[in-house]
């Protein structure tokens, strides 16, 4: 999946966020995206990845993702 | 569904540090189970792993109670943790040095160095 698409689909639940893809070990399935949402304030890490998890969840059905690593900041955040 | 979801409770109340995973701790079957097992072998505490690959009806029962669906899944102290995602920054922190201390002290377990 490209950065582009994985965007689109975290808009739709958090209209800010600010998103970045790397793919792991040169593969499109493989992935790890930074995520940056003011959703995030005040939820608890295991909570924003159910956000992140949930929002992907289309592309964990049908394959185009198989592994992702997930890092979350809000923007307050120095670094992420 | 009832009894995994027992004998899940079982498997965390027996051991304190548990990862649900795929494959062994000496033949792990998936790359995040492997960093899993090496994040957690660099603290020197025990820990179980506890291979549910192939086992999809305890796979579900494990994401129900969880409301996680990934692996590998990550108990300490009878808590669910996620995974090396959540871990890893609670690592750099300290914090999980410093629950881990707390929680084996308790049962009065040291932790073993880890000779490399």
């Amino acid at each position: 999946m490209t950065e582009t698409m994985i965007s689109a689909m975290l808009r739709e639940t958090m209209p800010d966020a600010e998103v970045q893809v790397y793919g792991l070990g040169g593969t499109t399935d493989h992935l790890e995206v930074f995520v940056r949402s003011k959703a995030f304030v005040g939820v608890s890490p295991l909570d924003r990845h159910r956000m992140v998890e949930k929002a992907l969840a289309p592309g964990r059905a049908d394959g185009r993702i198989h592994a992702l690593q997930i890092r979350t900041a809000t923007p307050e955040d120095t670094h992420g | 569904m009832a009894d995994l979801h027992d004998e899940i409770k079982r498997e965390i109340a027996d051991h304190t540090i548990l990862v649900y995973g795929k494959g062994t701790k000496d033949a792990p079957r998936c790359g995040f189970t492997l960093e899993t097992i090496q994040f957690f072998n660099s603290f020197g505490y025990p820990f179980e792993v506890i291979d549910v690959l192939e086992n999809m009806p305890k796979r579900l029962a494990l994401s129900e109670l969880t409301d996680w669906q990934t692996l590998p899944k990550v108990f300490i102290d009878g808590q669910f943790y996620g995974d090396t995602d959540i871990l890893g920054p609670m690592a750099q922190s300290g914090e999980l040095a410093k629950l881990l201390e707390t929680t084996f002290k308790d049962k009065g377990v040291t932790p073993t160095i880890q000779l490399r």
